[in-house]
């Protein structure tokens, strides 16, 4: 087949793709230009006097502000788009890095796994078609998002030449991560295996940088990390301060490498294969699958043991950062500082912090562990368990009871590694007790949404995403709750409100027991209201 | 004697859709019953009653003379099930599958397990997303074959089988009865279900239209016959229940309704017959008369 041919019918795929993603597509788009717009509009009423900006300079430029934020580059005077630039670019690479691999993985591998793919390619559709409408449908987006991103920013009547950079420098994330996940899909079988190997490079790439804008606060020579992440390469395009063009050029030249290998890689598998095969399982399975509880424990299994791992990573990670974090913090303005407990507070403020931040992470985890249950339902896997002797009760009880024990597990790991992590860091051993301890205190917090969760799936399957708006209530009220003055009750209504910051503040057993009755009564009536419905399935 | 499965009367709709109206079924002990019906028609509705899976609206449910909703766990200990679409964890091998749904009825023979899994030539050890829809099918027929139970209940079991796998198949429907197990098969596919049922409901809107043994629907329809007779037969086009009468070459063709069926052969003795054939209507034709009419479309306000 000469080349021409294996791109036929690349043009009528990519006007298809785009009639798929009619609604993915702007809701991409327009959703990270209307975040651009929100921090955009956010930073300017917040910091409507120049010396607001000025008493976050030393924040900026610590530790702790270039591992959350991005490299500082000295710049003379604080204005609010170099702030932008500077706090917020990150979160646009990130989802534009994530948009760029999930588009090409649901175009490309997704289709095939699902048999799709087959049935486009036995018609006059060349063998690259697929993989390269996918590619053009993921360059259209990224350019469109760095077009948006660039209009948001000059209508905010920014510089134009840096907000023009800005948008091309998160565009040309979602191209590199495009690439990315051109090349991942390639190597197993399976949509989420594709997935998750780009995702684990955008994480890799994530903390490279993290890493190398921390050194670089303190003069390292680790600083040159930064430059091996393709978010760092996007960071030093520095907008607005030194508004340099060519380290997108690395951007480039790297998404066209991965593309050309993606296609090597292509030219060299069957459709729907991978270049890793499967391993073969047991012919048996074990002597303690045998219950409803073993069941979902090894449903559950993978994604308990890979939370374990980023759990104690990020424990670790964000505990050994706590001295240069509170030195840090202790330039941050009264209102951050409120945040924290006080200037006097500051260590045990950050570690109270840090263990509410893991009990909404955990949250996440238990509202998660939910929808696992109700997939098992609507993709019929649960009917053969449920015909054999295996009760309602029992069936929900096994995956509600493991994703229970799993909570204080998880929040267990995360303490111990953020308190092992503070210890070596403030060289306080006592920290590691007490660290451990706070986060085990959010348990009854946790089972509270867990329990609401599973109300929701037990009476009103169909709702169960709204049992999202608990995890990021709590977010919004235990971050921003003081800082936006927001009423006492208000923020009564967020059950992580009660569980308290320990070891900031003290534990209070009887909103505990409140919470724990709670959890336990909302659950009873999770696991009647499931008996008492029919089964859903999709056949 | 107790029928195994007594349903009369069953209704359930979901939201405005009415999926079963009415539907009585009865199956008999160690019997296996073909439960027949296209697309759509209730047939796995109905089996979801019976697994107590969905909830009767209405009607009265026995399931080996237990409710399938209240009594649900007791009862699944006595019977295996094997769904339509076979759905499998994606990272649990075929064998893993199969030990553990047979765990979680109460045990199963593990070599008569290993023997089916050779009979169905199953790998157990691929994991559950690498099968192609017939190994699953297979992985959930080993799981309920390897089970010691009084009733099987298959939801179209064979339809991703090829024709040897389908012959196995048969075969260990043929030695499930005569360990004196009940099997409700549904299916469409009617060379199976003529081969193995001892009794057939045939299902249409979400009720039972035809039930009895395929001797007892036969007579309901008409025979073809074919004859060549010494004599002139054109008389014979007048008698009651025959239809479609036509001579070719000195051979009369007609067919005639199982009632009328003694009268015509009369008919044709005083005739001098010198040979003769009559085919017994087939299942297909069975099932035609019943979906005739959905050929011409679905009528006003019908179930799905």
């Amino acid at each position: 087949m000469s080349t021409a041919a294996t791109l036929t019918g690349t043009g009528t795929l990519l006007r298809f793709l785009l009639r798929r993603d009619r609604i993915r597509l702007p809701g991409w788009t327009l959703g990270l230009a209307l975040l651009m717009a929100y921090f955009s509009s956010a930073v300017r009423t917040v910091f409507a006097a120049p010396e607001d900006l000025e008493s976050f300079r030393g924040y900026l430029d610590s530790p702790a502000g270039a591992l959350f934020g991005g490299p500082s580059f000295g710049e003379s005077e604080l204005t609010v788009e170099r702030f932008i630039a500077g706090e917020y670019l990150l979160t646009l690479l990130v989802a534009a890095g994530l948009m760029g691999l999930l588009t090409v993985t649901r175009h490309t591998r997704a289709e095939e796994r699902a048999g799709r793919a087959e049935l486009v390619r036995a018609g006059v559709v060349g063998r690259s078609a697929q993989l390269t409408a996918a590619l053009a449908l993921t360059a259209a987006m990224s350019l469109a998002v760095a077009a948006l991103i660039a209009a948001v920013l000059l209508r905010s009547g920014f510089d134009a030449a840096g907000s023009v950079l800005f948008g091309a420098s998160v565009g040309a994330v979602g191209l590199v991560f495009a690439g990315v996940g051109a090349v991942a899909v390639q190597l197993s079988a399976y949509p989420r295996a594709g997935s998750a190997t780009a995702g684990a490079v955008l994480g890799a790439a994530f903390v490279l940088r993290a890493l190398g804008d921390a050194a670089s606060t303190q003069g390292g020579g680790l600083s040159r990390l930064s430059w091996a992440s393709p978010l760092g390469w996007s960071q030093q395009t520095a907008p607005y301060v030194h508004d340099r063009w060519w380290p997108l050029g690395l951007s480039l030249a790297f998404t066209a490498a991965s593309v050309a290998l993606a296609y090597r890689l292509a030219g060299r598998r069957d459709l729907d294969a991978g270049l890793i095969p499967p391993r073969p399982g047991r012919a048996h399975a074990p002597g303690w699958l045998r219950d409803p509880l073993t069941l979902a424990f090894r449903l559950q299994r993978a994604s308990l043991l890979g939370w374990t791992l980023a759990l104690l990573v990020a424990g670790a990670a964000y505990g050994a950062f706590t001295r240069p974090l509170v030195e840090g913090f202790a330039d941050a303005p009264a209102d951050v500082l409120a945040l924290l407990g006080g200037a006097a507070n500051l260590l045990r403020g950050y570690l109270g912090l840090m263990g509410l931040t893991m009990a909404l992470l955990v949250s996440v985890f238990a509202v998660l562990a939910v929808q696992a249950v109700r997939a098992e339902e609507t993709s019929g896997r649960a009917e053969p368990v449920l015909a054999t002797a295996v009760g309602r009760t029992a069936w929900l009880g096994g995956h509600l009871a493991v994703a229970a024990l799993a909570v204080p597990w998880l929040l267990l790991v995360a303490g111990l590694a953020t308190g092992a992590g503070a210890a070596l860091s403030a060289d306080d051993p006592g920290l590691v007790l007490d660290t451990a301890l706070g986060h085990l205190a959010h348990t009854p917090a946790v089972w509270f949404v867990l329990a609401v969760s599973a109300l929701l799936y037990g009476a009103v399957p169909g709702a169960l995403p709204a049992a999202w708006a608990l995890p990021a209530y709590g977010l919004v009220t235990g971050y921003f709750g003081d800082l936006l003055g927001l009423p006492e009750a208000a923020a009564a209504l967020s059950p992580f409100a009660h569980t308290c910051q320990y070891p900031l503040e003290p534990v209070n057993p009887p909103a505990l027991a409140v919470l724990l009755a709670l959890a336990a009564a909302l659950t009873l009536a999770a696991l009647r209201a499931f008996r008492a419905r029919d089964l859903r399935t999709t056949a | 004697m107790t029928p195994a499965i007594d349903v009369r009367g069953l209704r359930k709709s979901f939201g405005k859709a009415t999926a079963l109206d009415g539907l009585d079924l009865s199956v008999r002990p160690g019997h296996v019953h073909g439960f027949l019906g296209p697309n759509g028609a209730g047939k796995s509705t109905t089996i979801r009653v019976l697994l107590g899976v969905l909830r009767a609206d209405a009607g009265h449910v026995r399931l080996l003379g237990g409710d399938p909703w209240a009594d649900a766990v007791a009862l699944h200990r006595r019977l295996a099930y094997v769904p339509g679409d076979v759905e499998l964890w994606p990272n649990l091998s075929g064998g893993e599958a199969i030990d553990l749904l047979s765990r979680l009825r109460g045990g199963a023979d593990a070599a008569r397990r290993d023997e089916l899994c050779q009979r169905f030539d199953l790998d157990p050890t691929k994991k559950g997303r690498t099968y192609s829809k017939g190994n699953r099918q297979k992985v959930a027929l080993v799981a309920a074959l390897a089970a010691d139970v009084d009733l099987l209940i298959l939801d179209e079991p064979t339809s991703g089988l090829d024709p040897l796998m389908e012959a196995v198949f048969q075969e260990c429907i043929r030695e499930a009865k005569a360990a004196g197990r009940t099997v409700l098969l549904s299916s469409h596919i009617l060379a199976q279900v003529e081969t193995l049922a001892d009794e057939v409901s045939i299902i249409r809107h979400g009720r039972v239209v035809e039930t009895g043994t395929l001797a007892d629907l036969r007579h309901l329809t008409r025979t073809t016959v074919a004859a060549t007779t010494e004599r002139d037969a054109s008389g014979l086009a007048a008698l009651p229940g025959v239809h479609g009468f036509r001579m070719e070459d000195g051979e009369v063709r007609f067919d005639v309704d199982g009632a009328h069926l003694d009268a015509a052969v009369r008919g044709l003795g005083a005739l001098g017959v010198r040979a003769l054939t009559a085919r017994p209507p087939t299942l297909e034709q069975l099932l035609l008369r019943h979906y005739g009419d959905e050929l011409a479309g679905v009528p006003e306000g019908a179930a799905p």
